[in-house]
């Protein structure tokens, strides 16, 4: 059953001679609990067509269903839940809340919403990533490889449905990287999650179910 | 998809951005309270002078109350009383009117003491007490000042009054128990004494109330006034109303009180301007936060929630500080404002908490406003654009910068600071043109402040330094009374002693009933019935004063009228022939000081002059003096006012010793005194202890001064604060440019340490970035204040309705207060930003997002 489907999407950036076309007719289906590795050069489009999966960024043509939501028909504030609910995002560059706590950064989607977290839920995850030391921390006495297990249980903290991640390891030294991406799996697949990553690199592409691979705007053979 | 949006999430929010820059927070409240205060200030301002001018027109009626009823019985005044629309009300029962001549231009009412109607119209002995004895009186210093009855408790007072039964004038004696400063009862005021003591003078007074009645809704007081009436059934019942409420007066306070409130617009868009441009720096790391948060699933109704939030949050301490502040300037200011309150301080009197809800109010908007345009790309971007918010352009700008290194080009630190300097040309243009704007406005209004001269307005409103009046001819509203002889002759004796004292002179005056035959009258007649060169005629534009009208005609076909013998002697002597123009005939000193001639003085235009011809004679207390010239009258020379009967007059100047001779007893009415000024300060001190409790009234050199500098005040005042905010919101431009072009670089110095540069070399090129980005201000800013400061000058000395009191200074003092601040500042800006940016490793800034 596909869980996430990408029809027919163009993204240009910029107009006239600078215009660079991100997006050129991409077309897309993530299964559920699918383990998807996106992966292409720089300025492929892999960032940009994650970024509409997410709702973060809107196609200038196609569609882009998640979770049977058609996220081109959805307001502002319909988004704002969306993102919330049914996607768990992981960004390269953490995106924690510096003025808020470890503990307050996992909860910061779950309190948007309003809604209480589930405690045996979140302790699992909080030991499953290690960060039970670091509850009442803040994001800036955090080391890399840290932040990026803090994100992981943002985005896991409100069961979304589908996590994206763009390029999690790529503030990270190869080892912290390692460990990182491995950790997204294990969780991705412990609550049965479907995951879409970007990334540069190969061998953490290899852990993956199935990798795309991505070409001038294009999804590459 | 159900919304579900927790709003407290907000405030948890909020107060951590609060602890995590606090160094911010605290410049935007202080921002802020500046903006609160200003506002404050100016809403304060605005009511106080708003009420104010209520009071003054209150004032002329007599009374605060809104209505007052006349000749009421006891049961239609309870009636009214507790009719539904009345808010409260106040009796009197007056037993008389005082009906001395001198109180000709006064209702005085006798009246047993009423502490309501009193309060009402603040006739409280502020001196000794209300009566409590039979023989006690309590009175308003105008009527003893009238009257010559000296301020002194137990002092015998001898009133001439007419019951209200309409019995024959009586005369009785009190003794004085009580006084207080006339302020509201000027034209209708009441002399106070016990209840026992009118019952004795009146016993067979009829049941007469004067009710005062304050309504709930003072609107249409006339229709509100016969409606009570009319719902009562009450009939034959005669009333006034304050005209203090009257629809057109309250236009008309709103239309002056407007300017103050008006000044609220410019103080926001200043406000607004001054808030966003300290936001402004961190704006791009603040669209970036905005981004990441509404990635994360935050709302549109959270982001506004806390945007709000953040606004009150920065709101809530510094607006009561803004609240003080303004508070406290609208003390020290209101009273220069509003002449005329010495007792009490305006702004205190009129105290009202609206003022400072409103500038709650607008101050919050302001900062919301300014939160709200520093984060506006967040409205219009895609999380996704949002998040990569201010990274782009820097990209733009080294690629700009890799072309021009591309020439091959030796680099060179200057040439470094050149590029960085060009890169910001947008924001150096906006902070010349906001310096420009404040400093232009600022020497321009200095120049007209500084060019204004004291001298030319006191010698344009005052004859001589000090003009001093007798207590019976204080105001306008008294009739002189020649007998009241409060000037005696040791006072003059001690002024005429003083060393400072250069010049005097002296003015006695007594009205005269006098006789002119038919040709000799015939020029008063020609005049006032012949027209002026506008095709006017004289005796029509005066029929707006029945009393002059009356005279006239008497004298038109009897030729008899009230002349007015006028004993003139030294600097007053002077000043009424000075530049009154002689009519007909001229001055000649000795002849005038033998006694045997008088200058003619009345009202003259082009086309002639209302006295008798010259070479006329006039007999003035039994003797016979000849008319040796004929002059304009110079009005401002007297104080006071001279009876109804003569409204029309003609006056005679004679010498002061020919009229002491004529009147013996009479007193002076006015002295004229000039002095050297440099002991201005020694002879005022020395004048106020020699008329303290004698009820003369001294015109004051200072008090033109002090008259000057209130309107110089009044003038400049806020255009110069106004003015002076937007010089500093220029400054806080001209700063945060500065630190912003700089502090937002950390990763591109980082760079430039990591290919080699050394500290050195980066401060060096932040220093010359600095130095040029000043030095290219200044040199605009100076040319351009200059030559505009002038040319407006110029044309304003020339053309301005205020130039008559003006002498062209041309000042740059505004311009040279600021220049040394913003060369200061190009040079330790970048030193600063330089210590900042350097706290952090290479590495750091490099990773920096």
């Amino acid at each position: 059953m596909d869980i996430i489907t990408v029809r027919n999407l163009k993204k240009c950036y910029g107009s006239g001679e600078r215009q660079v076309r991100a997006l050129d007719g991409v077309e897309l289906t993530v299964s559920k609990g699918e383990f998807v590795s996106v992966m292409g050069a720089s300025g492929s489009g892999k960032t940009t067509l994650l970024n509409m999966m997410g709702g973060l960024d809107m196609p200038d043509e196609g569609e882009v269903y998640v979770d049977g939501v058609n996220l081109s028909g959805l307001r502002e504030s319909e988004l704002a839940v969306f993102r919330r609910r049914k996607v768990g995002f992981v960004f390269q560059e953490y995106n924690l809340v510096p003025t808020l706590t470890v503990e307050e950064n996992i909860l910061f989607p779950l309190d948007l919403d309003g809604s209480a977290p589930e405690q045996g839920f979140l302790e699992e995850v909080v030991s499953l990533l290690g960060l039970e030391e670091r509850m009442q921390s803040y994001p800036h006495t955090l080391s890399g490889g840290q932040k990026q297990r803090v994100a992981i249980a943002r985005a896991l903290a409100a069961k979304p449905p589908v996590i994206l991640a763009d390029e999690p390891t790529g503030s990270l030294d190869s080892r912290s990287g390692q460990n990182v991406a491995g950790l997204l799996k294990m969780a991705a697949e412990h609550y049965h999650r479907t995951l879409v990553m970007v990334t540069h690199n190969r061998e953490l592409a290899q852990l993956a179910d199935r990798v795309v691979y991505m070409e001038n705007g294009k999804i590459g053979k | 998809m159900l919304e579900n949006n927790n709003l407290k999430i907000c405030r948890k929010l909020v107060r951590r951005e609060f602890q995590f820059h606090k160094a911010r927070s605290i410049l935007l409240m202080g921002a802020i309270a500046l903006v609160s205060m200003l506002c404050t200030f100016s809403f304060s301002l605005g009511f106080v002078i708003r009420d104010g001018l209520m009071y003054g027109h209150r004032i002329q009626y007599g009374s605060l109350s809104h209505i007052l009823y006349y000749g009421l019985n006891d049961s239609q005044a309870s009636a009214l009383a507790r009719h539904g629309d009345v808010k409260n009300t106040v009796s009197l029962r007056a037993v008389g009117v005082l009906s001395d001549d001198v109180m000709e231009y006064r209702s005085v009412k006798l009246a047993a003491v009423s502490p309501d109607w009193a309060e009402a119209t603040e006739a409280v002995p502020v001196h000794g007490r209300m009566p409590q004895a039979d023989d006690e009186i309590a009175l308003d210093e105008l009527t003893m000042q009238s009257l010559a009855i000296p301020p002194k408790e137990g002092e015998e007072v001898v009133l001439r009054w007419t019951p209200v039964d309409g019995g024959a004038e009586r005369t009785d004696t009190f003794r004085l128990c009580g006084w207080w400063d006339s302020g509201m009862g000027a034209t209708e005021t009441c002399a106070w004494i016990t209840q026992a003591t009118a019952r004795r003078l009146c016993p067979d007074a009829p049941d007469s109330v004067t009710l005062g009645v304050t309504l709930y809704r003072p609107g249409d007081l006339e229709a509100q006034a016969k409606e009570l009436l009319y719902s009562l059934g009450i009939d034959g019942v005669t009333y006034t109303t304050n005209l203090a409420y009257n629809n057109a007066r309250l236009r008309r306070i709103g239309t002056q009180s407007m300017p103050y409130y008006m000044i609220n617009i410019v103080v926001a868009v200043c406000g607004i301007l001054m808030v966003y441009s300290i936001v402004r720096i961190s704006a791009g790391r603040n669209v970036r936060f905005y981004g990441r948060i509404k990635s994360l699933g935050m709302s549109p109704r959270q982001i506004a929630r806390f945007m709000s939030q953040q606004a009150a949050y920065l709101c809530l301490p510094a607006v009561p500080v803004g609240w003080l502040l303004g508070f406290g300037l609208c003390i020290w200011v209101s009273p220069h404002v509003l002449l005329g309150m010495e007792r009490h301080n305006p702004a205190l009197l009129y105290f009202s908490p609206l003022p400072f809800v409103f500038s709650g109010l607008l101050t919050w908007l302001v900062t919301w406003a300014a939160c709200v345009m520093s984060v506006r790309p967040v409205s219009e971007l895609c999380p996704a654009e949002a998040m990569r918010f201010g990274n782009d352009s820097r990209m733009r700008c080294k690629n700009r910068q890799a072309g021009r290194r591309g020439r091959r080009r030796r680099t060179e630190i200057s040439l470094m600071a050149l590029s960085g300097f060009r890169r910001e040309k947008g924001r150096t243009v906006l902070s010349a043109c906001s310096l420009l704007l404040a400093l232009v406005l600022l020497c321009i209004l200095w120049t007209q402040y500084v060019s204004a001269d004291e001298e030319k307005y006191v010698k344009a409103f005052s004859y001589s330094d000090y003009l001093i009046a007798d207590a019976s001819a204080a105001t306008g509203l008294q009739r002189y009374n020649p007998w009241s002889c409060s000037i005696t002759p040791e006072f003059m004796e001690a002024l005429r002693r003083r060393e400072e004292v250069t010049d005097v002179g002296t003015i006695r005056t007594m009205e005269v009933p006098m006789s002119a035959d038919e040709e000799e009258r015939a020029q008063a007649v020609a005049f006032y019935e012949g027209r002026e060169q506008d095709g006017t005629v004289r005796k029509e534009t005066m029929s707006g004063l029945p009393d002059w009208g009356t005279g006239y005609e008497k004298f038109r076909e009897t030729g008899e009228y009230i002349g007015i013998a006028v004993g003139v002697d030294g600097l007053a002597l002077s000043k009424a022939l000075e530049d009154s123009g002689y009519a007909g005939g001229a001055f000649d000193a000795e002849r005038f000081d033998t006694g045997k001639y008088v200058v003619a003085a009345g009202a003259s235009s082009t086309s002639g002059i209302s006295t008798l011809p010259v070479g006329s004679r006039v007999e003035i207390g039994g003797r016979s003096f000849e008319i040796m010239a004929s002059v304009s009258h110079q009005s401002r020379l007297v104080t006071g006012s001279d009876s109804r009967e003569a409204e029309f007059s003609l006056s005679y100047y004679m010498p002061a010793w020919v009229y002491e001779q004529l009147f013996p007893d009479s007193g002076i009415r006015n002295v004229t005194v000039n002095i050297d000024h440099n002991s201005q300060k020694e002879f005022e001190e020395f004048l106020c202890e020699l008329t303290r409790d004698s009820g003369i009234q001294v015109t004051m050199r200072s008090d033109f001064q002090k008259n000057f500098r209130n309107a110089l005040l009044h003038n400049y005042m806020i255009p110069l604060f106004v003015g002076g905010v937007l010089l500093l919101i220029g400054m806080l431009n001209y700063g945060n440019a500065l630190v912003s072009s700089m502090l937002v670089r950390g990763k591109e110095l980082a760079v430039y340490e990591s290919l080699g540069m050394t500290r050195s070399q980066i401060r060096r090129m932040l220093v010359w970035e600095g130095i040029l980005y000043g030095g290219v201000q200044i040199f605009i800013i100076v040319p351009v204040t200059s030559g505009l400061t002038w040319l407006w000058g110029r044309w304003w000395i020339a053309h301005s309705a205020s130039a008559w009191c003006a002498t062209w200074r041309y000042s740059l003092l505004p311009m040279w207060v600021a220049l040394p601040v913003l060369a200061a500042a190009a040079y330790v800006i970048p030193q600063c930003c330089f210590r900042i940016l350097m706290k952090e490793s290479v590495m750091e800034r490099l990773c920096a997002v």
